[in-house]
């Protein structure tokens, strides 16, 4: 090595200019990742391969502007140089460095680093009086000349640049080294859509060159004083979102431990000066304004109902800047030419809508500007200057005409994530069978155990299975969850892994989902179907048949062959003991059949018992029930939709859920105690208080009492808050409380510490995801991690973690984004559903539009309902543009008159003429639902008013058909939860003094309570479904 | 932190070194001649100079004196120009003091003090140059100091400071490194027993990496040790070419 010193000229803390030396070590080998190689490299990892006609070595200016067209995979054999990529890191920051360093570590795409500044002779130190650029350029073409003479002229080098000087300066230099700017044109020609990316990308850069100068904005504080300001508690920190509806934005600070009570409910930012461009879900830096400057939030519904339609004050700031940028793709509409925008001045650039109302327009240079018009568009954001009201941006890809039909469904896929390319299937159909070897390995359960899965129906990707036996004639039971192993096929690394990595999980939208394996995996060879020989990998445990507390445990790599594929209302039927036809037996004798049948359902019973058992020992410790709104779109053949169905919850829903949650908690403490700070884990952490204000407000207003102290409380006072008039409440409430929550995460536990493992929802103090390998990435990561568990504990193989805990919270990280994105992109669906549903009907005339409603939240003008019958929630408004209100006439129909409107606590009254109406919370209502339609934003369904009495649809309500059986079967269980109860305290406290054990009533369910129990129940038409912020299994 | 990449993916250091490479170490001895032992050592951008005195009879308080071994005295100090910006530096500031002890300790441990009872030994060092490590350069030079001068020691003591950055330990920091954020580690040894003579580490270090940077640290001190070994025998070489003649 030789040692060299690098001179720097470096700002100090205060300011002051220094002179820092810095060594620099040169070597003589340094790896050239390319298969010609000749001087033995120590190349390891990805290679450039030889057959390529050249190697690419693009130039800084080009790695920093146009690194999007460098990311296309036809480009192949691109060398990257270490001068290029400090320069990127420098000037653009962590992020796209950060997309970078994923490009070379991607083994799909054929790019090389080459550290050639710490190459003794590719690398040159900077000249005095030599500008940075020309600095750069030589070096960058060093490198390229060091390429070309290390391949023994074997490649020629193309070096591409942007700069023509270069061209001039170094172009005749070397008779293999090419130097050339205009590079796409000359040797791809055939990349359409880079070319496109290309000129979107350089017009965007050269209208920033010529913006004006007229500020619209304050500048952004640089990064230090934001540090500074930061630490010393002059500005806060945290994340911006936005309002769908108003012009507001609140930044969310992280961590609960906000001294000052003021900002425990987050910082209000309003209006476009004070948000100074930032844009929803950036990371940002604000300023608190003086105290008197602080505003409430808006609570009118409509916009511009002006200042007096606040809540109380809170905290209210400047954004001072930004920290990071939260800018993905976004889809725009570009408007139609009807000269409503001022184009005339440069009709290059185009101010487009996006999708999202809370991004704001984007301004687009391009010179297609007639051919977009009225086209959907996928475009990101370059940058926003504060000379500019809007953001610049270039286009990424055309979508397809606004309307189009398909279109529709890019939107909400390319909205909420990156692209949803269509996987290629590399594992090549071929007739499998189970390796013998493997047969050996494992333990096979195919003769020794009744397996089976229950799934909705339709399902094609089983990936859990159960089963159940009894042991040592009678004493011990034996449960077994079994779990697809994914990753026997699946290796890390490879292919089909990289690609589910990407994609984390699997969307499943309101009538279709996008598979996170490809078809041949998760719907064959994985899928845990009927009848079929399969992997699968197992957690066995043999608890006591009596207590049921488990006794020993078996994690394991099995052989199963699942004997039948029953669905949820199959297995229910069974179990209520109902005639159900199961598909397995249908071939079979009548004799036998009975006999399988008994056992099937024999088998379902202790299932359901042993899962009530759980079920109550979570709720012992504070597990909570909560509600969401779930439709399912019923399609006929055509794709039209026929029916909005809500979701039935059944009991076996809960069974299984309860098993699956079972086993990740025992997979979760086992991979926990083997790798301490390398697991993969899932917390949920507790909600803040605060969002519980509405919730807990609209509960008085009904007499409830809301305690949300901890989920036991917050659990036992939502059993408690509910109204025998009316079912809807409690849903209601629950409903509420669910929104409250916060989002359940994966984490790598060396990150956190150990109380901060629990989940609030589940009441468990450790979780994890494991019973979905083929719709879920991390539940991948987590049988592996298993696996390696495993094998440390027989000695085999290695045993060591998955991977490094950074590279897991990385992993982690990532999974969550998806993961969000996957339910925003559940919630599009199901709205977009909505929306075509109701867009068919005419709402005057069509009785399936009126619909009765529910009042949850009483706003300044207007109310917030929900609509049992589509799971719809939505405003709805008692005042409109013109001033009118809504007056109730005497037969409870609606009309717009002028009046006046007064908000109450827990009604709203509007007054006009011929009297008053009030609505109050929790009253039911009948709206009309409608479909509001624009050409640029989202299809949102309308509710309007009709009347002021509850609806009651033409066909009266069947009767549930399992209200009965399921009325016994909550008894039960409520009988059980409270014998655990009992027998818990006895075993806390099992000394009670005298006068206790005399006096006090016992614990244990008496006939009276069972009877009180059940008239109470049976003035409910049916329990809510038991749905948890974190089902275990899927929907 | 705008953020430093001290490890890059390719395993490159800020400074062209990978994860266990040493800085490059020069050295001279018996660079004064009134002295009884002295040395100059780079390592890297990191200049020391060390000079010994003694071993002589106790000076000042002589009740310090020890019937059966020799006191060592240690002291160090940074010149004024040693850093990018000139600072004056006071004798006796809680710094120099700290590091003062351990030296001290360091080489309690590794001098034969049994030899020179009721005497004392002075061995004082002044860094010239600082780029981190500061402490390793001033043990590295004073050892050479001190066979320089001919006390007898048990071994070379030799000090490496070891970081840890990306679940991999990184030998010899420069001045950026440890500035970066880096938890560290200094420790001495005497490379053929493998003895350690101090470790001193004040950051926050999982247990579970604290073997595997002493480990690292170990190897390269007798990397150093190496290094150190070659200079002194071709400075003897050249010292009993000198005296033939």
């Amino acid at each position: 090595m030789i040692k060299t010193e690098k001179i720097l000229h470096l700002k100090s803390y205060r300011g002051k200019k220094v002179r820092v030396v810095r060594e620099h070590y040169l070597r003589e080998q340094v790896p050239c990742y390319s298969l010609l190689c000749q001087a033995d490299c120590d190349n390891d990892g990805k290679v450039l391969p030889g057959d390529l006609s050249h190697y690419v070595v693009p130039d800084v200016g080009v790695v920093v502007d146009y690194l999007e067209i460098l990311e296309f995979r036809e480009l192949r054999g691109v060398v990257f140089t270490q001068t290029a990529c400090q320069a990127l890191q420098h000037s653009k920051g962590r992020r796209q460095y950060n997309r970078l360093r994923n490009l070379l570590k991607d083994p799909r795409h054929d790019c090389v680093l080459f550290v050639n500044e710490f190459q003794e002779h590719s690398y040159c130190p900077r000249e005095k009086g030599e500008s940075q650029e020309q600095w750069h350029t030589r070096c960058v073409y060093s490198a390229a000349v060091w390429y070309y003479n290390h391949l023994a002229g074997m490649m020629d080098v193309v070096m591409i640049t942007e700069d023509q000087d270069a061209v001039v300066r170094y172009g005749a230099l070397n008779p293999g080294v090419y130097v050339m700017t205009d590079f796409l044109q000359v040797l791809r020609p055939e990349l359409q859509a880079a070319h496109e990316l290309y000129g979107s990308v350089s017009q965007a850069l050269r209208e920033k060159e010529s913006e004006g100068s007229q500020r619209e904005f304050a500048e952004h504080l640089p990064a230090e004083v934001l540090e500074a300001g930061i630490k010393s508690g002059r500005y806060v920190q945290g994340t911006l979102n936005i309002n769908k509806h108003h012009n507001e934005g609140v930044v969310t600070t992280e961590g609960l431990s906000n001294k000052d009570a003021d900002l425990s409910c987050g910082v209000l930012v309003c209006g476009g000066k004070n948000r100074n461009r930032a844009t929803h879900g950036d990371v940002v830096v604000v300023e608190l304004l003086p105290r008197s400057e602080w505003r409430g939030k808006v609570t009118a519904l409509a916009e511009g109902q002006g200042e007096e339609s606040e809540s109380k004050p809170m905290a209210t700031g400047r954004v001072v800047g930004i920290l990071q940028r939260n800018w993905r793709d976004f889809v725009v509409t570009f408007p139609p030419r009807d000269g409503t925008q001022s184009q005339s001045r440069n009709s290059q650039r185009i101010l487009a809508v996006p999708w999202d109302h809370r991004i704001p327009k984007i301004r687009i240079s391009t010179q297609h500007a007639d051919a977009l018009q009225d086209h959907r568009v996928v475009v990101r954001i370059d940058s926003w200057e504060s000379t500019s009201l809007y953001p610049n941006g270039h286009s990424v890809r055309v979508l397809g005409r606004a309307g189009e039909p398909g279109v529709t469904w890019w939107l909400v896929s390319v909205c909420v994530c990156s692209q949803l390319r269509e996987m290629p299937v590399n594992s090549p159909e071929r007739p499998w069978r189970v390796d013998p070897a493997q047969a050996a390995a494992r333990r096979d359960l195919r003769e020794s155990h009744l397996v089976f899965s229950i799934d909705p129906r339709g399902c094609e990707d089983v990936d859990d299975t159960l089963s159940v036996r009894s042991l040592a004639g009678g004493t011990l039971l034996e449960l077994g969850v079994h779990i697809a192993d994914v990753t026997h096929f699946v290796t890390e690394g490879s292919l089909t892994d990289l690609e589910a990595r990407l994609r984390a999980t699997t969307y499943y939208l309101a009538d279709r989902r996008y598979d996170m394996l490809p078809a041949v995996l998760s719907a064959d060879l994985c899928s845990l179907l009927g009848g079929v020989d399969r992997y699968a990998m197992s957690v066995m445990w043999q608890l006591d048949a009596h207590t049921l507390t488990v006794r020993d445990v078996w994690f394991g790599r099995t052989l199963i062959r699942s004997s039948y594929q029953l669905h949820y209302e199959l297995a229910q039927a069974l179990l209520d003991g109902e005639p159900a036809e199961v598909p397995e037996l249908t071939q079979l004798g009548c004799e036998e059949k009975d006999a399988k049948l008994a056992e099937l359902s024999q088998a379902l019973e202790t299932l359901t018992h042993v899962a009530r058992h759980l079920r109550a020992q979570r709720d012992q410790g504070g597990a909570l029930e909560l509600e969401g709104v779930e439709v399912r779109a019923q399609l006929d053949e055509e794709k039209n939709i026929t029916a909005l169905v809500p979701r039935q919850p059944l009991e076996v829903h809960e069974t299984v859920a309860e098993c699956m949650i079972y086993a990740n908690h025992w997979v979760a403490r086992k991979i926990q105690e083997a790798f301490p700070h390398q697991a993969l884990l899932r917390r949920h952490p507790p909600p803040r208080q605060e969002f519980f204000i509405q919730l807990a407000e609209s509960a008085t207003a009904k007499g409830f009492t809301i305690d949300t102290r901890t989920n036991k409380a917050l659990a036992d006072s939502l059993d408690r808050a509910v109204d025998p008039q009316d079912p809807l409440v409690n849903r209601l409430l629950r409903m509420m409380a669910t929104t409250a929550m916060s989002q359940a995460v994966y984490f790598s536990t060396g990150l956190q510490s150990q109380d901060q493992y629990y989940h609030y929802g589940l009441a468990l103090d450790r979780y994890t995801h494991f019973t979905s390998p083929i719709r879920r990435y991390a539940d991948m990561v987590v049988h592996r991690l298993l696996a390696a568990a495993l094998n440390a504990e027989q000695g085999v193989g290695p045993g060591t973690a998955v991977a490094s805990n950074r590279e897991l919270e990385e992993l982690a990280r990532h999974i969550n984004q998806k993961n969000r994105a996957a339910q925003e992109a559940q919630k599009l669906s199901t709205v977009l559903f909505q929306c075509l549903y109701f867009k068919e009907r005419d709402p005057q005339t069509d009785p399936c539009c009126t619909a009765d409603a529910i009042i949850y939240s009483i706003k300044k003008d207007g109310l917030l309902v929900f609509v049992p019958q589509y799971g719809v929630k939505g405003p709805v408004y008692l005042k409109n543009r013109e001033g009118l209100v809504v007056a109730v006439g005497q037969d409870g129909s609606c009309e717009w008159q002028s009046g006046s409107i007064r908000r109450h606590s827990d009604h709203i009254t509007t007054s006009c003429g011929c009297g008053t109406s009030t609505f109050r919370l929790f009253n039911h209502i009948t709206v009309r639902i409608s479909v509001h339609s624009t050409s640029c934003h989202a299809d949102s369904v309308k509710l309007e008013v009709v009347g002021n009495k509850p609806h009651y649809s033409a066909e009266p309500q069947q009767p549930h058909p399992q209200g009965r059986s399921q009325l016994v079967q909550e008894v039960v269980r409520l009988a059980e939860e409270a014998n655990q109860q009992a027998l818990e305290k006895k075993a806390r406290r099992p000394k009670l003094s005298r006068e206790e054990r005399e006096f006090s009533q016992s614990k244990t369910p008496n006939l009276y309570s069972l009877l009180e129990e059940v008239r109470e129940l049976a003035l409910l038409d049916r329990e809510p479904a038991a749905q948890n912020a974190d089902p275990g299994h899927k929907r | 932190m705008a953020g430093l990449e001290l490890l890059s993916d390719q395993g490159y250091r800020i400074d062209g070194r990978k994860a266990t490479e040493l800085r490059k170490v020069q050295a001279r001895m018996g660079v004064f001649a009134q002295a009884d032992g002295s040395a100059y050592l780079e390592q890297g951008n990191t200049k020391a100079l060390a000079v010994v005195y003694g071993p002589h009879e106790m000076r000042g308080s002589r009740s310090r004196t020890r019937h059966d071994r020799a006191v060592i005295n240690c002291q160090y100090s940074m010149a004024t120009f040693s850093t990018a910006e000139r600072k004056r530096r006071p004798h006796g500031d809680r710094k120099s003091t700290e590091m003062s002890l351990h030296l001290k300790q360091t080489f309690e441990a590794a001098i034969m003090t049994q030899l020179y009872p009721r005497s004392q030994i002075d061995i004082y060092v002044k860094i010239l140059q600082s780029d981190g490590g500061n402490y390793s350069v001033c043990v590295n030079a004073a050892t050479l100091a001190v066979i320089d001068a001919g006390i007898p020691m048990r071994d070379y003591v030799c000090a490496c400071t070891v970081g840890f950055v990306d679940e991999s330990p990184l030998a010899d920091l420069c001045y950026a490194e440890e500035s970066g954020g880096v938890s560290s580690l200094a420790l001495a040894l005497l490379p053929r027993s493998g003895q350690i003579a101090l470790l001193q580490m004040d950051a926050r270090l999982h247990q579970d990496n604290l073997d595997s940077m002493i480990e690292a640290a170990m190897t390269a001190c007798k990397g150093v040790s190496k290094v150190l070994d070659e200079v002194v025998r071709q400075h003897l070489q050249e010292v009993s070419v000198l005296s033939r003649e």
